[in-house]
């Protein structure tokens, strides 16, 4: 086993900083996964994560200084890097043509050859096909299932989860075009597109929502019939409500992570009836208008 | 191993929130069954790369972004390259 101090290349006296700043210095070359084709990439990468476990904790490293521990104390757990999986037959769910399809556009031997080992790849995964998909704003919340009509006529199930967000991408394993030989398919990528809804906003797991009352409705309070994205329900305007009093109809939200569901917030906005309203103007007229005054706070 | 939610969560020592900010960055694209998204040992293994270039490496979330397309730019060109490898060596295929 080497000694950690070498292995990081700083002297027994470094720094906290010092001892991070050279691991990580070493790290970024070695890392397997941005070693891919390096062999013994693995090997250092692992032999400086070792050296760094044990002196990047200080009271891991005040043991070691004391003799308590030695270099092999610190060696990791068997790991498995992301290029086992990327690298493996048949290709995988994340990989990406576009560091090389330019090559087979070119006349030269090289670029037919890549493309005859194209065509001719005996168990070559069905490349990932892409869709779009809107939905209204109340599916995002509910979940729903979708059919989506695809370019070749084709149709394509799908299952919307509650509470996805605007732009989220479902996966579907084995959706995609299909793979040649023992190749599996691959994947439908479907961005979703939520399409607003110009009564409610979204704000993470809750709903806003502004609701217009009568000024009667305000002034008496009463009950009145309140949206939601999963229907409509009945809810108490207490007497005395204001533009801006803000109601909360508990679960009636989005779906939370970790259980249970968001809340709707619903925002009183008094609404005068349209037109002229003589009797109200009456009414008011003989209502003792200085008796309040909303500007009394300084706000104008 | 094809795990639920809360297993890749234990699997890659991941906190929800975290989980669904890559999500939302496409940096992991689990599937999706009717019921819930399901996650791979591969999806695990890419979890502990970005969260070694996060927390380990400095790299902030749009070095993330590049360095992970690269990534997978480079696996594709490298699974380009295998495939022509074994055709060389099966020429009469």
């Amino acid at each position: 086993m080497k000694n950690p101090y070498e292995v990081l290349g700083v002297a027994a006296t470094a720094s906290a900083a010092d001892i991070q700043n050279a691991y990580r210095k070493l790290a970024k070359k070695l890392h397997p996964d941005l070693n891919p084709g390096d062999k013994t990439a693995e090997e250092k990468f692992k032999e400086v994560a070792g050296a760094y476990d044990l002196l990047g904790d200080a009271e891991k490293r005040k043991r070691f200084d004391a003799g308590e521990l030695d270099p092999s104390g610190a060696e990791r757990q068997q790991h498995h890097y992301y290029r086992d999986f990327a690298t493996a037959d048949g290709g995988h769910p994340y990989a990406d043509a576009s560091g090389y399809a330019d090559f087979m556009d070119s006349d030269d031997a090289f670029a037919e050859l890549l493309r005859r080992s194209e065509r001719a790849r005996a168990n070559r995964r069905g490349s990932d096909l892409h869709y779009s998909l809107a939905i209204d704003f109340a599916e995002s919340i509910t979940g729903a299932n979708k059919r989506l009509t695809l370019p070749d006529g084709g149709t394509l199930d799908v299952s919307i989860p509650p509470g996805l967000v605007d732009g989220q991408i479902l996966r579907l394993r084995g959706k995609g075009a299909p793979g040649t030989g023992k190749g599996v398919p691959g994947d439908a990528l479907i961005q979703v597109e939520v399409r607003p809804d110009p009564r409610f906003t979204r704000l993470g797991d809750d709903i806003m929502f502004e609701l217009p009352i009568s000024l009667s409705e305000a002034v008496l309070g009463g009950r009145v019939r309140v949206p939601t994205p999963t229907g409509a329900v009945t809810m108490t305007v207490p007497d005395g409500s204001n533009t801006g009093t803000t109601m909360r109809l508990k679960g009636k939200g989005a779906p939370r992570h970790g259980g249970g569901h968001g809340d709707e917030f619903v925002k009183l906005k008094v609404v005068l009836p349209k037109g002229p309203d003589p009797e109200l103007k009456e009414f008011v007229s003989k209502w003792n208008r200085k008796a309040f005054n909303p500007r009394e706070d300084g706000t104008s | 191993m094809i795990m639920n939610k809360q297993q890749f969560l234990t699997n890659a020592g991941l906190q929800v929130q975290t989980l669904e900010l890559w999500l939302e960055y496409h940096w992991l694209i689990p599937d999706q069954t009717s019921t819930e998204m399901t996650f791979s040992d591969g999806d695990v293994a890419r979890a502990h790369l970005i969260r070694d270039l996060k927390s380990n490496f400095g790299v902030n979330d749009e070095g993330v972004d590049v360095i992970l397309h690269l990534v997978d730019q480079l696996h594709g060109l490298r699974h380009a390259f295998q495939q022509l490898h074994s055709d060389m060596q099966e020429p009469s295929r």
